[in-house]
């Protein structure tokens, strides 16, 4: 195994520089998955077959409190990512730590919200908007519970055995996925809720 | 304590801040559906693209070029599906 001291530790053997690539390719794919359901949601907003619209039923204050906790995790984890790049292991766990917190509270509201959704009669079988929002929303919250428990699972590794290229390799790459995951947000955060609200 | 913060980072997550902020307008004040549009589309896709370039490193190795292609594939796929979906199922009938 050649390790190039020249760049940063998750980068150092070629294995682990194709395996960053890798997770961008793939991260192509879920670009393409979100495409999908974002064409499905807007196809079939206006079908609310008497149901409630999403001017209705969508609040600002939860809506606001995810965006900004998500958003935060995200600064947060590309400190974690800064720490690891310093060699700085125990600034980087609590950095890893306060992500998945705040990951934790951003499904925290998000269950929330959908509870309240169902008890106000915006269920999944309510009509074809309330079926493809719990869809679109609950494959975002499926990615981000995914990523509370990869991300536990890292750090434990990292408790373990220390920083070395492999591990740095997939802190590395599950900041990708965070990161991702917030970019997606994004796109929910103006096009389903803010688009609904306005 | 200091090093632990690089400044771009930072600014990184201020400047998405604001453009959350500037997204709100279309919450709180009355506008046309096309100006709303227009405020979305620009903030949602300058607050991807920092995401990319700031926190997710995507032009720093020598993969850079392929990184770049594979994401701009993607994007231009995705709208393409939504916009094709939008052209037959929701454009075409109005």
């Amino acid at each position: 195994m050649k390790i190039d001291n020249s760049l940063p530790l998750e980068y150092s053997t070629e294995e682990n520089r194709l395996k960053i690539l890798g997770f961008w390719i793939f991260l192509g794919a879920e670009i393409m998955l979100f495409g999908t359901l974002f064409a499905s949601y807007f196809t079939l907003v206006d079908r609310t077959a008497g149901g409630p619209t999403g001017a209705e039923i969508f609040e600002i204050t939860p809506v606001l409190i995810e965006t900004i906790v998500l958003l935060t995790s995200s600064f947060t984890i590309g400190l974690g990512i800064h720490a690891m790049r310093l060699g700085k292991q125990k600034a980087m766990m609590i950095f890893f730590g306060i992500t998945l917190l705040l990951g934790l509270g951003f499904l925290s509201v998000e269950i929330y919200e959908f509870i309240h959704y169902v008890h106000i009669g915006a269920g999944l079988q309510t009509s074809a908007f309330t079926s493809i929002l719990l869809t679109t929303l609950g494959t975002h919250g499926a990615h981000v519970t995914l990523g509370l428990f990869w991300g536990l699972f890292i750090m434990l590794q990292i408790k373990k055995r220390g920083l070395t290229p492999e591990t740095a390799n997939k802190s590395f790459i599950f900041s990708l996925y965070w990161h991702f995951l917030d970019v997606v947000w994004i796109f929910i955060f103006s096009f389903v809720y803010l688009k609904g609200m306005m | 304590m200091k090093e632990l913060f690089p400044a771009k980072q930072v600014m990184g997550f201020v400047f998405s801040l604001i453009l959350t902020a500037v997204a709100l307008i279309v919450y709180f004040m009355d506008m046309s559906f096309a100006a709303g549009m227009t405020i979305l589309l620009v903030t949602a896709f300058i607050q991807a693209g920092l995401q990319l370039v700031v926190f997710m490193h995507a032009g720093e190795t020598e993969d850079k070029g392929a990184i770049y292609t594979n994401i701009y594939y993607g994007v231009a796929m995705a709208l393409i599906t939504i916009l094709g979906t939008l052209l037959c199922m929701i454009w075409g009938y109005i």
